[in-house]
Protein backbone atom coordinates (compact mmCIF):
# COMPACT_ATOMS: atom_id res chain seq x y z
CA UNK A 1 0.00 0.00 0.00
CA UNK A 2 1.56 3.38 -1.10
CA UNK A 3 2.27 6.05 1.68
CA UNK A 4 0.86 9.18 0.76
CA UNK A 5 1.95 12.54 2.86
CA UNK A 6 -0.15 15.18 3.19
CA UNK A 7 1.39 17.57 0.89
CA UNK A 8 1.19 15.23 -1.95
CA UNK A 9 -2.89 15.29 -1.62
CA UNK A 10 -3.17 18.76 -1.14
CA UNK A 11 -1.35 19.09 -4.19
CA UNK A 12 -2.78 16.09 -5.96
CA UNK A 13 -6.72 17.85 -5.17
CA UNK A 14 -5.49 20.81 -6.91
CA UNK A 15 -4.28 18.90 -9.91
CA UNK A 16 -7.38 16.93 -9.86
CA UNK A 17 -9.80 19.86 -10.03
CA UNK A 18 -7.91 21.01 -12.93
CA UNK A 19 -8.37 17.96 -14.73
CA UNK A 20 -11.66 17.64 -13.92
CA UNK A 21 -12.80 20.64 -16.31
CA UNK A 22 -10.93 23.69 -16.16
CA UNK A 23 -9.51 23.87 -19.77
CA UNK A 24 -9.85 27.53 -20.25
CA UNK A 25 -6.57 28.97 -20.15
CA UNK A 26 -7.96 32.80 -18.59
CA UNK A 27 -9.52 30.64 -15.65
CA UNK A 28 -8.38 31.97 -12.27
CA UNK A 29 -5.97 30.27 -10.14
CA UNK A 30 -7.17 27.40 -8.91
CA UNK A 31 -8.27 28.42 -5.20
CA UNK A 32 -6.54 25.46 -3.33
CA UNK A 33 -9.35 26.02 -0.55
CA UNK A 34 -12.26 25.19 -2.75
CA UNK A 35 -10.35 22.50 -4.57
CA UNK A 36 -12.10 18.68 -5.22
CA UNK A 37 -10.71 16.14 -2.30
CA UNK A 38 -9.78 13.14 -4.32
CA UNK A 39 -13.05 10.72 -3.38
CA UNK A 40 -15.43 13.47 -3.10
CA UNK A 41 -16.57 14.03 -6.85
CA UNK A 42 -20.48 14.65 -6.85
CA UNK A 43 -21.34 11.74 -8.91
CA UNK A 44 -20.36 7.99 -8.42
CA UNK A 45 -19.93 8.01 -12.15
CA UNK A 46 -17.28 10.65 -11.77
CA UNK A 47 -16.15 9.52 -8.44
CA UNK A 48 -13.93 6.43 -9.58
CA UNK A 49 -11.97 8.37 -12.41
CA UNK A 50 -11.20 10.94 -10.00
CA UNK A 51 -9.89 8.51 -7.28
CA UNK A 52 -8.13 6.45 -9.65
CA UNK A 53 -5.95 9.96 -11.07
CA UNK A 54 -5.80 11.52 -7.80
CA UNK A 55 -4.01 8.21 -6.69
CA UNK A 56 -1.68 8.42 -9.83
CA UNK A 57 -0.59 11.70 -9.23
CA UNK A 58 -0.17 11.40 -5.18
CA UNK A 59 2.29 8.07 -6.40
CA UNK A 60 4.30 10.12 -8.57
CA UNK A 61 4.30 12.81 -5.85
CA UNK A 62 5.33 10.44 -3.41
CA UNK A 63 8.35 9.36 -5.60
CA UNK A 64 9.36 12.91 -6.38
CA UNK A 65 9.73 13.54 -2.52
CA UNK A 66 11.60 10.38 -2.14
CA UNK A 67 14.29 11.51 -5.31
CA UNK A 68 14.05 14.80 -3.41
CA UNK A 69 15.29 13.16 -0.34
CA UNK A 70 18.19 11.24 -1.83
CA UNK A 71 18.95 14.30 -3.46
CA UNK A 72 19.09 16.61 -0.14
CA UNK A 73 21.38 13.74 1.08
CA UNK A 74 23.80 14.03 -1.41
CA UNK A 75 23.92 17.24 -1.79
CA UNK A 76 24.27 18.45 2.13
CA UNK A 77 27.82 16.29 1.56
CA UNK A 78 29.14 18.90 -0.78
CA UNK A 79 30.55 22.07 0.41
CA UNK A 80 27.58 24.97 0.46
CA UNK A 81 27.58 27.71 -2.14
CA UNK A 82 27.85 30.94 -0.34
CA UNK A 83 26.68 34.31 -1.73
CA UNK A 84 30.77 34.87 -3.09
CA UNK A 85 30.64 31.42 -4.80
CA UNK A 86 32.56 32.32 -8.13
CA UNK A 87 31.23 30.59 -11.77
CA UNK A 88 33.95 27.85 -10.94
CA UNK A 89 32.72 27.36 -7.98
CA UNK A 90 29.00 27.00 -9.12
CA UNK A 91 29.99 24.97 -11.99
CA UNK A 92 32.04 22.18 -10.64
CA UNK A 93 29.27 21.91 -7.66
CA UNK A 94 26.84 21.42 -10.11
CA UNK A 95 29.19 18.91 -12.40
CA UNK A 96 30.05 16.88 -8.95
CA UNK A 97 26.52 17.35 -7.68
CA UNK A 98 25.32 15.61 -10.64
CA UNK A 99 27.96 12.90 -10.22
CA UNK A 100 26.77 11.70 -7.02
CA UNK A 101 22.84 11.52 -8.27
CA UNK A 102 24.08 9.79 -11.31
CA UNK A 103 25.79 7.06 -9.42
CA UNK A 104 23.04 6.73 -6.89
CA UNK A 105 20.63 5.99 -9.67
CA UNK A 106 22.47 4.47 -12.15
CA UNK A 107 20.18 1.86 -12.92
CA UNK A 108 17.34 4.74 -13.19
CA UNK A 109 14.94 4.30 -16.17
CA UNK A 110 12.32 6.17 -17.93
CA UNK A 111 9.13 5.64 -15.80
CA UNK A 112 10.50 5.06 -12.35
CA UNK A 113 9.36 8.21 -11.04
CA UNK A 114 6.10 8.55 -13.95
CA UNK A 115 5.04 5.43 -14.03
CA UNK A 116 2.91 4.63 -16.46
CA UNK A 117 -0.53 5.40 -14.27
CA UNK A 118 0.64 8.91 -13.50
CA UNK A 119 2.64 9.41 -17.44
CA UNK A 120 -0.97 8.97 -18.33
CA UNK A 121 -2.98 10.93 -16.17
CA UNK A 122 -0.08 13.75 -17.48
CA UNK A 123 -1.05 13.50 -20.84
CA UNK A 124 -4.82 13.46 -20.10
CA UNK A 125 -4.48 16.46 -18.45
CA UNK A 126 -1.94 18.05 -21.38
CA UNK A 127 -4.28 16.78 -24.00
CA UNK A 128 -7.50 18.76 -22.40
CA UNK A 129 -5.25 22.11 -21.90
CA UNK A 130 -4.05 21.90 -25.54
CA UNK A 131 -7.85 20.81 -26.62
CA UNK A 132 -8.95 24.30 -25.34
CA UNK A 133 -9.38 27.82 -26.80
CA UNK A 134 -5.58 28.89 -26.40
CA UNK A 135 -4.11 25.65 -27.42
CA UNK A 136 -2.63 26.44 -30.83
CA UNK A 137 -0.93 29.03 -29.39
CA UNK A 138 0.15 27.24 -25.82
CA UNK A 139 1.81 24.44 -28.32
CA UNK A 140 3.76 27.26 -29.64
CA UNK A 141 4.62 28.76 -26.55
CA UNK A 142 6.06 25.52 -25.76
CA UNK A 143 7.86 24.33 -28.83
CA UNK A 144 9.53 27.95 -29.31
CA UNK A 145 13.20 27.18 -29.66
CA UNK A 146 12.90 23.91 -28.65
CA UNK A 147 14.38 21.15 -31.16
CA UNK A 148 14.20 18.54 -28.97
CA UNK A 149 17.19 16.22 -28.80
CA UNK A 150 17.55 12.67 -30.70
CA UNK A 151 18.20 10.61 -27.60
CA UNK A 152 16.89 11.71 -24.20
CA UNK A 153 18.12 9.46 -21.66
CA UNK A 154 17.34 9.72 -17.74
CA UNK A 155 20.21 10.65 -15.44
CA UNK A 156 21.76 13.02 -18.32
CA UNK A 157 22.31 16.55 -17.73
CA UNK A 158 19.93 18.39 -19.33
CA UNK A 159 21.99 19.34 -22.83
CA UNK A 160 24.11 23.05 -22.65
CA UNK A 161 23.07 23.30 -26.05
CA UNK A 162 19.63 23.90 -26.11
CA UNK A 163 17.29 26.87 -23.85
CA UNK A 164 14.91 25.80 -21.84
CA UNK A 165 11.39 25.44 -22.86
CA UNK A 166 8.66 27.73 -21.31
CA UNK A 167 6.04 25.99 -19.16
CA UNK A 168 2.38 27.82 -19.46
CA UNK A 169 1.01 29.17 -16.37
CA UNK A 170 -1.91 27.17 -17.49
CA UNK A 171 -0.08 24.09 -17.68
CA UNK A 172 1.44 24.85 -14.45
CA UNK A 173 -1.50 25.52 -12.48
CA UNK A 174 -2.65 22.23 -13.41
CA UNK A 175 0.33 19.96 -12.93
CA UNK A 176 1.38 18.73 -9.42
CA UNK A 177 3.41 21.63 -7.37
CA UNK A 178 7.22 20.07 -7.33
CA UNK A 179 9.70 21.11 -4.75
CA UNK A 180 11.79 23.62 -4.74
CA UNK A 181 14.55 21.35 -5.98
CA UNK A 182 12.63 20.00 -9.00
CA UNK A 183 10.73 21.66 -12.27
CA UNK A 184 8.76 20.64 -15.39
CA UNK A 185 10.48 21.12 -18.87
CA UNK A 186 9.79 20.28 -22.18
CA UNK A 187 12.40 19.04 -24.15
CA UNK A 188 10.48 18.55 -28.09
CA UNK A 189 7.73 16.87 -26.66
CA UNK A 190 8.72 15.24 -24.17
CA UNK A 191 7.65 15.98 -20.25
CA UNK A 192 10.88 16.24 -18.15
CA UNK A 193 11.66 16.61 -15.28
CA UNK A 194 14.76 18.19 -13.90
CA UNK A 195 16.98 18.66 -11.35
CA UNK A 196 17.29 22.08 -11.22
CA UNK A 197 20.46 21.58 -8.66
CA UNK A 198 22.22 19.34 -10.16
CA UNK A 199 21.07 20.35 -14.10
CA UNK A 200 20.02 16.74 -14.60
CA UNK A 201 16.92 15.02 -16.04
CA UNK A 202 15.04 12.92 -13.25
CA UNK A 203 12.87 11.59 -15.54
CA UNK A 204 10.49 12.03 -18.47
CA UNK A 205 7.13 11.60 -20.06
CA UNK A 206 7.39 10.61 -23.98
CA UNK A 207 5.44 12.10 -26.28
CA UNK A 208 2.94 14.09 -24.02
CA UNK A 209 1.57 15.87 -27.39
CA UNK A 210 0.92 15.63 -31.31
CA UNK A 211 3.82 17.88 -32.80
CA UNK B 1 -18.50 79.92 -26.47
CA UNK B 2 -18.11 79.87 -22.80
CA UNK B 3 -19.93 76.61 -22.62
CA UNK B 4 -17.60 74.76 -25.76
CA UNK B 5 -14.73 75.93 -24.26
CA UNK B 6 -15.43 74.91 -20.64
CA UNK B 7 -16.33 71.38 -22.26
CA UNK B 8 -13.20 71.06 -24.04
CA UNK B 9 -11.44 71.87 -21.09
CA UNK B 10 -13.10 69.09 -19.11
CA UNK B 11 -12.56 66.71 -22.07
CA UNK B 12 -8.62 67.56 -21.38
CA UNK B 13 -8.80 67.18 -17.73
CA UNK B 14 -10.61 64.22 -17.63
CA UNK B 15 -8.09 62.49 -20.50
CA UNK B 16 -5.36 63.57 -18.28
CA UNK B 17 -6.68 62.35 -15.30
CA UNK B 18 -7.72 58.74 -16.64
CA UNK B 19 -5.39 58.17 -19.26
CA UNK B 20 -3.21 56.30 -17.80
CA UNK B 21 -0.10 57.25 -19.04
CA UNK B 22 0.57 60.09 -21.24
CA UNK B 23 3.80 59.31 -23.42
CA UNK B 24 5.57 62.02 -25.41
CA UNK B 25 7.71 60.46 -27.65
CA UNK B 26 10.24 61.38 -31.12
CA UNK B 27 11.94 58.66 -33.17
CA UNK B 28 13.97 58.73 -36.10
CA UNK B 29 14.62 56.19 -38.69
CA UNK B 30 17.98 53.89 -38.21
CA UNK B 31 21.03 55.12 -40.14
CA UNK B 32 23.80 53.33 -39.49
CA UNK B 33 26.40 56.69 -39.03
CA UNK B 34 29.52 56.81 -37.15
CA UNK B 35 29.00 58.24 -33.79
CA UNK B 36 29.71 62.06 -33.32
CA UNK B 37 32.05 62.93 -30.07
CA UNK B 38 29.20 63.75 -28.08
CA UNK B 39 26.19 61.87 -27.81
CA UNK B 40 22.92 63.55 -28.32
CA UNK B 41 21.17 62.91 -25.29
CA UNK B 42 17.78 64.32 -24.19
CA UNK B 43 18.08 63.31 -20.79
CA UNK B 44 17.49 66.10 -18.23
CA UNK B 45 20.61 64.30 -16.07
CA UNK B 46 19.47 65.46 -12.62
CA UNK B 47 21.58 64.99 -9.83
CA UNK B 48 18.64 63.81 -7.95
CA UNK B 49 17.60 61.23 -10.87
CA UNK B 50 17.59 57.17 -10.32
CA UNK B 51 19.48 56.63 -13.78
CA UNK B 52 19.76 53.24 -15.36
CA UNK B 53 19.98 51.14 -18.09
CA UNK B 54 17.95 48.18 -20.10
CA UNK B 55 19.93 45.31 -22.09
CA UNK B 56 18.41 41.90 -23.02
CA UNK B 57 19.50 38.94 -24.94
CA UNK B 58 23.55 39.74 -24.73
CA UNK B 59 25.41 37.38 -24.11
CA UNK B 60 26.82 36.01 -27.26
CA UNK B 61 30.33 37.09 -26.91
CA UNK B 62 30.34 38.48 -30.30
CA UNK B 63 31.87 41.64 -31.86
CA UNK B 64 28.70 43.39 -31.81
CA UNK B 65 28.17 42.71 -27.96
CA UNK B 66 31.40 43.85 -27.05
CA UNK B 67 30.57 46.87 -29.41
CA UNK B 68 27.50 48.18 -27.59
CA UNK B 69 28.93 47.56 -24.32
CA UNK B 70 31.69 50.15 -25.76
CA UNK B 71 28.79 52.47 -26.41
CA UNK B 72 27.26 51.94 -22.85
CA UNK B 73 30.42 53.04 -21.51
CA UNK B 74 30.74 56.25 -23.62
CA UNK B 75 26.97 56.91 -22.60
CA UNK B 76 27.84 56.08 -18.91
CA UNK B 77 30.43 58.62 -18.86
CA UNK B 78 27.35 61.03 -20.01
CA UNK B 79 24.43 60.18 -18.11
CA UNK B 80 25.67 58.11 -15.24
CA UNK B 81 23.41 55.61 -14.63
CA UNK B 82 23.48 53.66 -11.81
CA UNK B 83 22.35 50.00 -12.83
CA UNK B 84 21.39 47.79 -15.55
CA UNK B 85 18.47 45.67 -15.87
CA UNK B 86 19.11 42.54 -17.67
CA UNK B 87 15.79 41.05 -18.94
CA UNK B 88 17.31 37.72 -19.66
CA UNK B 89 19.22 35.59 -22.09
CA UNK B 90 22.37 36.56 -19.91
CA UNK B 91 24.30 34.02 -21.94
CA UNK B 92 24.05 31.93 -24.80
CA UNK B 93 25.70 28.34 -25.13
CA UNK B 94 27.86 27.03 -22.49
CA UNK B 95 27.81 28.37 -19.05
CA UNK B 96 31.19 27.35 -17.69
CA UNK B 97 33.16 29.89 -15.80
CA UNK B 98 34.94 31.56 -18.57
CA UNK B 99 31.70 31.83 -20.57
CA UNK B 100 30.97 34.27 -17.49
CA UNK B 101 33.86 36.17 -18.18
CA UNK B 102 33.56 36.20 -22.00
CA UNK B 103 30.35 36.88 -22.25
CA UNK B 104 29.76 39.03 -19.58
CA UNK B 105 32.22 40.39 -17.34
CA UNK B 106 34.92 41.20 -19.81
CA UNK B 107 32.72 43.40 -21.85
CA UNK B 108 30.83 44.99 -18.97
CA UNK B 109 34.46 45.64 -17.14
CA UNK B 110 34.53 49.65 -17.79
CA UNK B 111 30.95 49.97 -16.24
CA UNK B 112 31.41 47.85 -13.26
CA UNK B 113 34.87 49.46 -12.48
CA UNK B 114 32.66 52.67 -12.78
CA UNK B 115 30.64 51.14 -10.09
CA UNK B 116 27.11 50.00 -11.97
CA UNK B 117 25.61 47.75 -10.64
CA UNK B 118 23.24 44.85 -12.96
CA UNK B 119 20.57 43.25 -11.85
CA UNK B 120 19.53 39.64 -13.89
CA UNK B 121 16.38 38.09 -14.65
CA UNK B 122 16.82 34.44 -16.38
CA UNK B 123 15.62 34.11 -20.22
CA UNK B 124 15.09 30.93 -21.60
CA UNK B 125 18.35 30.27 -22.42
CA UNK B 126 19.81 31.02 -18.87
CA UNK B 127 20.97 28.38 -16.36
CA UNK B 128 18.70 29.24 -13.38
CA UNK B 129 21.25 27.49 -10.81
CA UNK B 130 24.35 28.93 -12.29
CA UNK B 131 22.96 32.25 -12.70
CA UNK B 132 20.98 32.96 -9.81
CA UNK B 133 23.93 31.99 -8.32
CA UNK B 134 26.44 34.54 -9.97
CA UNK B 135 27.71 37.17 -7.56
CA UNK B 136 27.74 39.64 -10.08
CA UNK B 137 23.92 39.29 -11.01
CA UNK B 138 22.67 40.32 -8.15
CA UNK B 139 19.98 37.91 -7.26
CA UNK B 140 20.92 36.55 -4.18
CA UNK B 141 20.48 33.15 -4.93
CA UNK B 142 16.70 33.59 -6.52
CA UNK B 143 14.55 32.89 -9.67
CA UNK B 144 12.65 35.65 -9.17
CA UNK B 145 13.32 38.67 -6.61
CA UNK B 146 12.47 42.48 -5.96
CA UNK B 147 14.43 45.52 -4.94
CA UNK B 148 14.58 48.75 -3.89
CA UNK B 149 17.53 51.07 -5.61
CA UNK B 150 19.59 53.05 -3.34
CA UNK B 151 17.63 56.73 -4.70
CA UNK B 152 15.68 59.37 -3.73
CA UNK B 153 13.14 58.34 -6.33
CA UNK B 154 10.58 56.28 -5.30
CA UNK B 155 11.08 53.52 -7.54
CA UNK B 156 10.76 49.27 -6.94
CA UNK B 157 11.70 46.89 -9.76
CA UNK B 158 10.07 43.20 -10.07
CA UNK B 159 12.28 40.87 -11.29
CA UNK B 160 10.45 37.37 -12.81
CA UNK B 161 11.20 34.37 -14.32
CA UNK B 162 8.69 34.24 -16.99
CA UNK B 163 9.71 30.75 -18.64
CA UNK B 164 8.23 29.37 -15.42
CA UNK B 165 5.66 31.22 -14.15
CA UNK B 166 3.67 28.67 -11.57
CA UNK B 167 0.91 29.96 -9.32
CA UNK B 168 3.15 30.25 -6.42
CA UNK B 169 5.45 33.28 -8.77
CA UNK B 170 2.58 35.10 -9.58
CA UNK B 171 0.99 34.63 -6.09
CA UNK B 172 4.38 36.45 -5.07
CA UNK B 173 4.32 39.02 -7.28
CA UNK B 174 0.72 40.42 -6.66
CA UNK B 175 1.65 40.42 -2.47
CA UNK B 176 4.59 42.30 -3.49
CA UNK B 177 2.87 44.85 -5.70
CA UNK B 178 0.11 44.95 -2.80
CA UNK B 179 2.90 46.02 -0.29
CA UNK B 180 4.92 48.34 -2.01
CA UNK B 181 4.38 51.90 -2.09
CA UNK B 182 6.49 52.77 -4.44
CA UNK B 183 5.26 55.12 -6.74
CA UNK B 184 6.99 53.51 -9.65
CA UNK B 185 6.54 49.51 -9.70
CA UNK B 186 8.55 48.59 -12.58
CA UNK B 187 8.13 44.84 -13.49
CA UNK B 188 10.91 43.47 -15.68
CA UNK B 189 11.37 39.61 -17.27
CA UNK B 190 11.99 37.88 -20.69
CA UNK B 191 8.78 36.88 -22.29
CA UNK B 192 7.33 40.13 -24.16
CA UNK B 193 3.13 40.53 -23.18
CA UNK B 194 3.27 42.75 -26.70
CA UNK B 195 5.87 42.25 -29.15
CA UNK B 196 5.66 42.73 -32.85
CA UNK B 197 8.51 40.07 -33.62
CA UNK B 198 8.07 38.04 -36.08
CA UNK B 199 9.90 34.89 -34.74
CA UNK B 200 8.29 35.23 -31.28
CA UNK B 201 6.18 37.95 -31.07
CA UNK B 202 3.44 38.56 -28.03
CA UNK B 203 3.13 36.21 -25.02
CA UNK B 204 -0.22 35.55 -24.78
CA UNK B 205 0.19 33.55 -21.73
CA UNK B 206 2.53 35.36 -20.31
CA UNK B 207 -0.63 38.17 -20.59
CA UNK B 208 -2.88 36.59 -19.55
CA UNK B 209 -1.31 36.06 -16.00
CA UNK B 210 0.30 39.30 -15.50
CA UNK B 211 -1.43 41.61 -17.60
CA UNK B 212 -4.49 42.42 -14.36
CA UNK B 213 -1.79 42.63 -12.03
CA UNK B 214 -0.13 45.16 -14.08
CA UNK B 215 -3.50 47.50 -14.42
CA UNK B 216 -4.84 46.63 -10.96
CA UNK B 217 -1.54 48.16 -9.23
CA UNK B 218 -0.64 50.89 -11.58
CA UNK B 219 2.33 49.66 -13.55
CA UNK B 220 3.00 52.76 -16.05
CA UNK B 221 5.96 50.65 -17.91
CA UNK B 222 7.14 46.81 -18.59
CA UNK B 223 10.55 46.39 -19.68
CA UNK B 224 10.85 42.54 -21.61
CA UNK B 225 13.23 41.01 -24.29
CA UNK B 226 13.60 37.57 -26.16
CA UNK B 227 12.64 39.11 -29.67
CA UNK B 228 15.95 40.67 -30.92
CA UNK B 229 15.54 44.08 -31.97
CA UNK B 230 14.18 47.31 -29.99
CA UNK B 231 10.86 48.00 -29.80
CA UNK B 232 8.76 50.42 -28.13
CA UNK B 233 4.66 49.72 -27.77
CA UNK B 234 1.95 52.09 -28.17
CA UNK B 235 0.84 52.42 -24.66
CA UNK B 236 -1.78 48.86 -23.87
CA UNK B 237 -4.31 49.83 -21.55
CA UNK B 238 -2.09 52.98 -20.54
CA UNK B 239 1.34 50.43 -20.35
CA UNK B 240 4.13 51.04 -22.31
CA UNK B 241 5.98 47.71 -23.43
CA UNK B 242 9.74 47.59 -23.95
CA UNK B 243 11.37 44.93 -25.99
CA UNK B 244 14.84 45.15 -25.46
CA UNK B 245 16.38 41.98 -26.96
CA UNK B 246 18.96 43.10 -28.80
CA UNK B 247 21.87 43.51 -26.50
CA UNK B 248 24.24 41.11 -28.44
CA UNK B 249 21.81 39.15 -31.14
CA UNK B 250 20.08 40.91 -33.69
CA UNK B 251 17.46 39.80 -35.85
CA UNK B 252 17.29 41.57 -38.80
CA UNK B 253 14.61 42.77 -40.41
CA UNK B 254 12.35 41.08 -37.77
CA UNK B 255 9.59 44.00 -36.80
CA UNK B 256 6.27 43.08 -38.20
CA UNK B 257 4.81 45.92 -39.51
CA UNK B 258 1.46 45.13 -39.04
CA UNK B 259 1.01 44.17 -36.08
CA UNK B 260 0.07 47.82 -35.01
CA UNK B 261 2.13 47.31 -31.82
CA UNK B 262 4.89 49.73 -32.69
CA UNK B 263 5.40 53.05 -31.64
CA UNK B 264 9.32 52.87 -32.44
CA UNK B 265 11.54 50.46 -33.35
CA UNK B 266 15.07 49.36 -34.55
CA UNK B 267 15.97 46.20 -35.71
CA UNK B 268 18.71 46.80 -38.11
CA UNK B 269 21.42 47.39 -35.19
CA UNK B 270 22.16 46.27 -31.37
CA UNK B 271 20.76 48.59 -28.76
CA UNK B 272 20.16 49.25 -25.46
CA UNK B 273 18.09 51.88 -23.36
CA UNK B 274 18.80 54.27 -20.60
CA UNK B 275 16.02 55.84 -18.80
CA UNK B 276 15.40 58.81 -15.90
CA UNK B 277 12.95 58.68 -12.87
CA UNK B 278 12.28 61.74 -11.35
CA UNK B 279 9.01 62.51 -9.54
CA UNK B 280 6.37 61.25 -11.98
CA UNK B 281 8.42 61.52 -14.89
CA UNK B 282 10.59 58.67 -16.82
CA UNK B 283 12.83 60.14 -19.59
CA UNK B 284 14.01 57.28 -22.19
CA UNK B 285 16.30 57.07 -24.84
CA UNK B 286 17.15 54.16 -26.88
CA UNK B 287 20.69 54.07 -28.22
CA UNK B 288 21.89 51.83 -30.96
CA UNK B 289 26.15 50.23 -31.25
CA UNK B 290 26.35 52.40 -33.98
CA UNK B 291 25.52 55.72 -31.25
CA UNK B 292 22.53 56.67 -32.92
CA UNK B 293 19.65 58.03 -30.38
CA UNK B 294 16.74 56.87 -32.21
CA UNK B 295 13.96 56.90 -29.98
CA UNK B 296 13.05 59.21 -26.89
CA UNK B 297 10.54 60.07 -24.93
CA UNK B 298 8.95 60.59 -21.62
CA UNK B 299 6.44 58.39 -19.89
CA UNK B 300 4.17 59.92 -16.81
CA UNK B 301 3.43 57.65 -14.41
CA UNK B 302 -0.08 56.21 -13.87
CA UNK B 303 -2.29 56.48 -10.73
Amino acid sequence: MMKLDRRSVIAVAVSVSVLGGCSRSSSPPVDQSKAAVPGTASSPAQAQPVNEDAKALAGFLDRVNQYVALHMKLENTLPKLSKESTPQQVDSHQRQFAKLIQDARKDAKQGDIFTPESQAVVKKLISRIFSGPDGASLKASIMDENPGVPNLKVNARYPDEIPVSTIPPQLLQGLPKLPEEMEYRFVGNNLILMDTHAHIIADYVPNTFRQ
Amino acid sequence: MLKRSSVAFVVVVLFFLHHPSVVRTKSTAIQAQPAAAGLPLTMPNKADSLRFAVLGDFGTGSKEQYELATEMKRVHDQFPFELVTLVGDNLYGSERPQDFKQKFEDPYKPLMDAGVKFYASLGNHDDPQEQRNYKLFNMDGKRYYTFKPDTKQSVRFFVLESSYLEPQQVAWFEQQLKDSNSDWKIPYFHHPPYSSGERHGSDPQIRNALEPLFLKYNVSVVFTGHDHFYERTKPQQGIVYFVAGSGGQLRKGNIDKSTGLTAAGNDQDQAFLIAEINGDQMWFNAISRQGKVFDTGTITRRK
